[in-house]
């Protein structure tokens, strides 16, 4: 509903924005690229004025070590102002024509984010609720509402109808009954079919309640897709991150790969960044601020007060109960399953939400459907060999996670 | 097949009283107390009718189903700074070493985000030290003791560091100090304590272990002229010989002595030689329990045995013999020691006597004996020798009269406890109380420190650095595994023993950067391995252990220091130069072993037999003898505060949370005391004298104990407050030891008993889980002489069922359901009955890897206990069916033969969990499919699908299946005694085991999050899992290897070759179970036939019968 657009306007054209994507890639983590800040090495402002012409620029960023060896005159006099600290060798990583790129970038005039106009509610962070549309529901509801009324308008009028009529003919008024009684008198004539209809009705009801009872604290609707989306203590977005920065997942969720745990990253992932990075395209620097409370960090000074951190305590989005136990690195690496699968396209979301149920009866779902890829892990070859025996013959055999006893209650809960 | 034995699991059983039938024909031990909370007075007070509280009931049901259904927030805390080596989710594993002044061992420790969660022995090549008993294992529990003191205390009240360090300051000038320790093992505390000296010349140390070996150390000065204690080796000894001596449990060094002994203990058809043990006790031992013999004699009659085996053996080989009342009752036992002689003889530099009595005499014969059987150098090592057990009891008594006199002005008390475990003859509180300046460095407020002026707590182990030298010439390493869980800002904190005392020295450094140079300048020159010291540090401190080719003792002298005050700053000062350097006598240039030998034999004395024997003899006998044991949960009571070792079973008696006097049935039927029905029911409570002190203990009737003799076990009847779980549970037998030859012995004779009429309420953990008398098909044993004479069928032979046709199907062929394929994984166990010694060790470590609830005495002795995994002990019987043939009793006759229980039984210890039966009977009667069967061969149990009908385990032949009554983690009544309710002592929870709630059954589950674990390892690695590669914690804890543990599709695993051994069976086979967990068929070494061979084709008649009559 509601996005942030960060736009980027390059003079130079394609080669920039290649090389700015590189920057931010390789650069960014010790260098500002338009600015004097100092980060781990100096800010790039200006930096085509002073260092030597040619290609000298070139060489330094290939392999900065064997320039300053060669006993060059200006690679020692920044080495030495920077606290000696080497410059990462891109020889091997990056391409002179990379560099020329990532030159350009530099070289453009600074690139200006807009904030679109429309950002809205949802920036706030808030849950988001449903709105717009109107549930089928209540719809139904009001349709049944309306058809009673039009019943017992329809009854009074075709009594009267009735009546006027018998006046006419001479006849007797009909019994003033009322509708309640005439509803009986209709029910105990149709005694089958209303036995049928409760008892149909009475099915229904058990099978809708049994329904709620699995939806019991999962925080996901089937209509609306909408989850889980708590406001975090920091107004993190997915998006600037992931999205538009395209930032890799595990940068951040580092241990996915080790652990069973993703990892919320710790500040100190943060401020790998963030200490140059100190505004942002919506809150200019507030909500960074809060980082920098966090890790103890005073941005004017560049210094650190370790008596001064103070952890971030995120809600957590994704929460499983303690009698299952999930495991990152069994789905991301053996199974090489996309962190989008479960979590959604995050690089899309402003502030992150719940997007798959969590419940069992989805990770048996796609237990069923995947197939384990056994060729090339050498863990499998026995495994493989006895499933090929087993359905020898077969077609359409499928050696998903279920065959080989992931649907088994002590996989997950032990 | 059948055996000649009968076995059974306790007292009860075997007298199958119509009272015991009565009990075991209720599914639970007693009954529920529905009728009693519905004709309660209260319930009726509250005039709750049937209606009222259906309609209350279905409120709160609802409300609590509408406030369920909003989740609470979590919130997930990110580190600010990762440190590098933590990854949420990933185990970290860290070498250290465990020494409480007791026990010693060289671990791993298993962190989780920076917390210890778990202890592993560390199985680092070629260290003999590896083996984790349950207290070791036990110990993790401590670090988060709620009763850890939290900073120090000065004068009763708590104090700051800076105030403790100015008072000290001047109560240390010029007074006379002592301190009082423990044996400490670590080389650079022992230079510390030296530094501390050389400020302070007027101290002097004072070795005391609170269990003595004093007498061993002196037996060894009187021999080889070295006050220490020799290293044996069991896996050379071909006839071992104990003499009151625990050393498959708790002497000295038992895991190491277990893992010797195991060596010889493991039988095959292709290598049938087995060690032969004879026992001589008089309380029932572990090490008695796994001996081939073993004989009762009484305490007094200890010493005249080895007087008598001495004689024996110096007439057999030529020597002289000593003079003596070597009288002993038992006619049984007299010639054993004939026999036992023999053996020895013949087997002169491959046997073993060793005992365990802290008296002189007796140690000095036994070195007289070994040296006879020319065993020095082979079994027993004095050069090669231990540095633990350096307590004097002598130094002892001779400081606590310079106590007494008020010549003490300042007393430091490291690592022992001595008001608690001070013989009460000593008077040492009140000696205590003379000493001015009572310095203690307690972590808790125990009996000491209750009474010191100031309390200096020192870190827990985890917390430490420091070092260890166990044995000449091997050095391991302590690195601490936790910040110190009491610190600053929050508490005042806890400071490690070895600062303090530097800092009382005046020294500049602290202790970490003392232990580097001490290893930078004693431990470093003398390897050859690495060049320079950071490597060499960088890579001890990884292995935990150091192995040096020069073994010599190291100099306990401060180390040099430079002119500025900081030590040796990263000078690499050789070993010998240091040493020429400084005055300490064993200041030597290395010798060559001959050239140590020439040395040794030099100042040999000339041990004086005669007057060891008369020694040894001179305790006379008397009507009531009382033996002090130590038991394998408590030791000597330093971590008496730990619920996981008070609920510990003993593995004789199986009676947690207690001490009491063991006596023998016949003693106890003579005294007309009760002879309990069950065990976890009542025992009478006596009043015990032991040279004029009473105290208040009750009697079990202990099978094996000698007549005329009881036993009391030490570490109980702690006294202090704040140790919740310690505090007076049992008695303390530690004050009715008595000093007599100069040391502290175990054996009082001034003993007598008088009846109280009072009762008391046992929990022992057996007795209720019977196997409904099926033992034939539970415990299969051979002597070794039929074991290597007849084949497989004869003393193995598999489980066959008759046929319609007449002919014999085996079991496994007969099956009603299809076996189910097991393509990937098929786990599978192992468990050798001739290597399990029933120490407990993996008792405790499973109750430490799977958050196994502890649940108290009460629910014990209501036979609720929680252990997942428990050892069987079974008694044999001397009447069995072929010997009620033989008399023509009839089978009630016969039954009622059984009554008279065994003086002196045979005994066996079972690890009993899940077997995993593949067609379990568990699985069929689950109305929820809460447990279930799992490709990979294994008994599922899904605690979250679990409705708690309990039907499992009713139908669990083997009765391993625990309910969980209360939600132990929850529920205050178990506050005190569970870990998982107290702030500290939950963060030992292994977060990768649910903690189960109440209602939900619960058993093995093989260590499924290790073999999900050890399975992920291998998918991410590309690589099928390596045999040995996961590791149950059983299989981990278990020193002797007793239990195997991998995958039987591997045909190469050590578990599928064990699977092929002659020796496998299984449980209950006969019944179609399909056990997962396979048994090994106990070898006795002994000459007795265990089974008879008629037996074997009686039982096939027997069954064949039993069949027809069904049909």
């Amino acid at each position: 509903m509601a996005a942030v657009f960060t736009v980027f306007f390059f003079s130079s054209g394609l080669q920039a924005q290649d090389g700015a994507k590189l920057f931010k890639q390789n650069c960014a983590v010790c260098h500002v690229s338009h600015g004097d800040q100092k980060l781990t090495g100096p800010g790039l402002k200006g930096v085509f004025d002073r260092a030597p012409k040619g290609d000298w620029l070139t060489k330094w960023v290939l392999n900065s070590e064997k320039v300053i060896k060669s006993g060059d005159a200006y690679a020692n006099k920044i080495y030495g102002e920077n606290g000696k600290a080497a410059m990462t060798v891109f020889e091997g990583q990056l391409s002179p024509k990379d560099i020329e790129a990532v030159l350009a970038f530099i070289k453009a005039p600074a690139p200006v984010a807009v904030v679109a106009p429309n950002a809205s509610t949802a920036q706030s962070g808030e849950p988001v609720q449903n709105g717009g549309s109107i549930e089928p529901l209540y719809l139904l509801l009001g349709v049944l509402i309306i058809l009673a009324i039009l019943l017992v308008a329809l009854r009074s009028v075709r009594t009267s109808l009735q009546n006027t009529s018998n006046r006419v003919e001479g006849k007797d008024e009909l019994p003033d009954v009322t509708f309640w009684q005439e509803v009986k008198n209709w029910i105990s004539g149709n005694r089958r079919l209303v036995g049928v209809l409760s008892i149909i009705l009475i099915f229904v009801g058990m099978k809708s309640c049994w329904d709620a009872c699995y939806n019991i604290g999962v925080y996901y609707n089937y209509r609306t897709q909408v989850g889980y989306k708590p406001e975090q203590p920091i107004k993190f977005s997915h998006k600037v991150h992931a999205g538009d920065n395209e930032i890799a997942c595990q940068y951040c969720h580092n241990s996915v790969e080790k652990s069973r745990h993703a990892g919320i990253p710790t500040v100190n992932v943060c401020m790998n960044c963030h200490k140059g990075i100190t505004t942002g395209p919506q809150y200019q620097g507030v909500e960074i601020g809060k980082i920098y409370a966090a890790a103890g960090f005073d941005v004017k000074t560049g210094t650190y007060d370790n008596s001064k951190q103070n952890p971030l305590r995120w809600i957590k989005v994704h929460n499983l109960p303690d009698h299952v136990y999930f495991n990152h690195s069994q789905h991301v690496v053996v199974g090489q399953v996309a962190c989008a699968t479960c979590h959604g396209d995050l690089k899309t979301m402003t502030v992150a939400e719940q997007k798959a149920p969590l419940t069992m009866k989805w990770c048996i779902e796609c237990h069923r459907q995947t197939e384990v890829s056994m060729q090339g892990n050498a863990y499998y070859d026995r495994l493989h060999k006895a499933l090929k025996e087993k359905y020898a013959g077969q077609y359409d055999v499928k050696f998903t996670v279920d065959k080989i006893g992931g649907l088994e209650c002590t996989k997950c809960h032990y | 097949m059948s055996m000649s034995k009968k076995y059974w699991k306790g007292l009860p059983e075997l007298h199958n009283s119509p009272e015991f039938q009565e009990q075991q024909k209720n599914e639970f031990a007693e009954a529920l107390p529905m009728e009693e909370f519905l004709s309660s007075d209260e319930a009726q007070a509250s005039g709750t009718s049937r209606r009222d509280f259906l309609k209350v009931m279905g409120f709160s049901t609802a409300a609590v189903a509408l406030a369920a259904c909003e989740t609470p927030v979590n919130r997930a805390i990110p580190y600010v700074v990762k440190p590098e080596e933590v990854t949420p989710g990933v185990a970290n594993f860290y070498a250290t070493t465990f020494y409480d002044g007791h026990d010693y061992a060289s671990i791993l420790v298993k962190t989780r985000e920076g917390r210890p969660i778990k202890i592993e022995g560390n199985d680092f090549k070629g260290l003999l030290h590896s083996g984790t008993n349950a207290r070791v294992q036990a110990s993790i529990l401590g670090l988060y003791d709620s009763a850890r003191l939290r900073g120090p205390w000065l004068n009763g009240g708590e104090a700051t560091w800076s105030s403790v360090d100015q008072k000290v300051a001047t109560s240390l000038a010029g007074a006379n100090i002592r301190i009082l320790s423990s044996t400490i093992i670590s080389p650079s505390t022992k230079a510390v304590i030296a530094e501390f000296i050389a400020k302070h010349p007027t101290t002097k140390h004072v070795t005391y272990d609170a269990i003595s070996y004093s007498a061993l150390t002196k037996a060894n000065k009187n021999v080889f002229g070295e006050a220490v204690v020799s290293s044996y080796d069991f896996s050379k000894a071909k006839i071992v010989v104990g003499i009151a001596c625990d050393f498959l449990g708790n002497w000295i060094s038992g895991e190491e002595f277990s893992k010797g002994y195991a060596k010889n203990r493991k039988v095959s058809k292709e290598n049938p030689d087995m060690s032969q043990h004879f026992h001589f006790e008089s309380t029932l031992s572990l090490t008695g329990a796994n001996a081939d013999y073993r004989y009762m004699v009484k305490p007094s009659e200890l010493g005249k045995v080895t007087a008598a085996l001495y004689n024996e053996i110096a007439s057999a080989t030529g020597n002289s013999k000593v003079a003596g009342d070597t009288k002993i009752a038992s006619p049984d036992a007299t010639a054993a020691i004939k026999k036992a002689a023999s053996k020895l003889v013949d087997h002169k530099g491959k046997s073993l006597v060793v005992s365990g009595v802290n008296d002189e005499g007796i140690q000095t014969l036994i070195n007289g004996i070994n040296k006879m059987l020319d065993n020095y150098g082979k079994t027993v090592d004095v050069e090669n020798h231990l540095n633990l057990k350096q307590g004097d009891d002598k130094e002892f008594t001779d400081l606590v009269a310079e106590m007494a006199s008020g010549k003490v002005n300042v007393l430091i008390t490291y690592n022992c406890n001595p008001v608690y475990t001070a013989p009460a003859s000593l008077k040492f509180a009140e000696a205590y109380n003379k000493v001015s300046t009572r310095i203690s460095f307690s972590q808790v407020l125990d009996e000491t420190s209750q009474l010191a002026t100031i309390i200096c707590p020192d870190h827990h182990y985890l917390e430490s650095w420091g070092d260890a030298n166990p044995k000449l010439g091997m050095y391991t390493l302590q690195q601490p595994t936790i910040n110190p869980v009491f610190a600053q800002p929050r508490y005042e904190g806890t400071r490690q023993f070895q600062d303090a005392i530097l800092k009382w020295s005046g020294s500049k450094i602290d202790y970490l950067a003392y232990l580097q140079g001490y290893w930078n300048n004693r431990v470093f020159p003398n390897q050859g391995k690495y060049t320079d010291f950071p490597t060499f540090w960088a890579h001890s401190l990884h292995d935990g252990v150091v192995k040096i080719a020069i073994r010599k003792e190291t100099p306990v002298t401060p180390l040099p220091q430079d002119s500025t005050g900081v030590l040796m700053a990263g000078v690499a000062t050789p070993f010998l130069e240091s040493d020429t350097n400084s005055v300490a006598p064993t200041a030597e240039a290395p010798k060559s072993k001959k050239a140590a030998e020439a040395v040794v034999v030099q100042n040999l004395p000339t041990p004086d037999y005669a007057k060891a024997a008369a020694m040894a003899t001179s305790v006379k006998g008397a009507e009531l003898e009382l033996f002090i044991y130590e038991k394998i949960g408590l030791g000597n009571g330093n971590q008496s505060n730990n619920p996981w070792l008070m609920e510990l079973p003993d593995p004789i008696s199986k009676v947690t949370w207690d001490n009491y006097i063991t006596m023998s049935p016949i003693d106890v039927k003579a005294m007309g005391l009760r002879e309990m029905l069950r065990q976890d029911i009542d025992g009478s409570i006596v009043d015990l004298t032991v040279n004029g002190i009473t105290i208040q203990v009750p009697v079990y009737p202990q099978p094996g104990q000698a007549p005329g003799s009881i036993g009391l076990a030490l570490g109980y009847g702690r006294k202090a407050e704040s140790l919740k779980v310690a505090n007076n549970v049992g008695v303390n037998a530690f004050s009715l030891l008595e000093i007599a030859n100069g040391t502290i012995q175990p054996i009082a004779t001034k003993v007598s008993i008088t009846k109280t009429g009072e009762k008391h309420r046992f929990a022992a953990t057996q007795i209720q889980h019977t196997i409904m008398g099926r033992e034939e098909y539970l415990l299969r044993e051979v002597s070794l002489k039929e074991f290597k004479n007849n084949d497989k069928t004869y003393w193995n032979p598999p489980v066959e069922l008759p046929t319609h046709e007449g002919g014999k199907q085996h079991v496994s062929e007969v099956d009603l359901w299809a076996a189910h394929p097991r393509p990937g994984h098929k786990w599978g166990m192992s468990i050798d009955m001739n290597l399990c010694f029933g120490c407990g060790a993996c008792v405790v470590a499973c109750t430490s890897e799977n958050n196994v609830a502890v649940v108290g005495k009460l629910e014990v002795s209501r036979v609720r206990d929680m252990h997942w995994l428990r050892i069987d002990r079974y008694y044999s019987s001397e009447m069995n069916t072929r010997k009620g043939k033989e008399e023509g009793l009839g089978s009630k006759e016969m039954y009622i033969e059984m009554e008279n229980p065994s003086a002196n039984p045979q005994v066996t210890f079972q690890p009993m969990m899940c077997q995993h039966c593949n067609h379990a009977p568990c699985e069929t009667v689950c109305p929820v499919l809460a447990t279930s069967h799992s490709t990979e061969g294994l008994n599922m149990m899904t605690y979250n699908r679990c409705i708690g009908t309990r039907y499992c385990a009713n139908n669990c032949p083997f009765k391993v299946r625990r309910f969980n009554w209360f939600n132990y983690s929850g529920n205050t009544d178990f506050a005190d005694v569970n870990p998982a309710q107290q702030e500290l002592g939950r963060m030992v929870l292994n977060p990768d085991v649910v903690v189960r709630s109440r209602g939900v059954m619960e058993k093995c589950s093989m260590c499924q999050q290790r073999l999900q674990a050890g399975k992920l390892e291998a998918k991410k690695a590309g690589t099928p899992v390596k045999d040995g590669a996961i590791k149950t914690a059983c299989q981990a804890a278990c020193s002797t290897n007793a239990i195997i543990f991998g995958d039987l599709n591997d045909s190469e695993s050590v578990v599928t070759k064990e699977r092929n051994d002659e020796r496998t069976y299984f449980l209950l086979e006969d019944i179609g179970i399909k056990p997962t967990t396979s048994y090994k068929v106990k070898v006795r070494n002994q000459d007795e036939q265990i089974i008879f061979p008629e037996e074997v084709a009686k039982a096939g008649e027997h069954k064949q019968a039993g069949e027809e009559k069904h049909s």
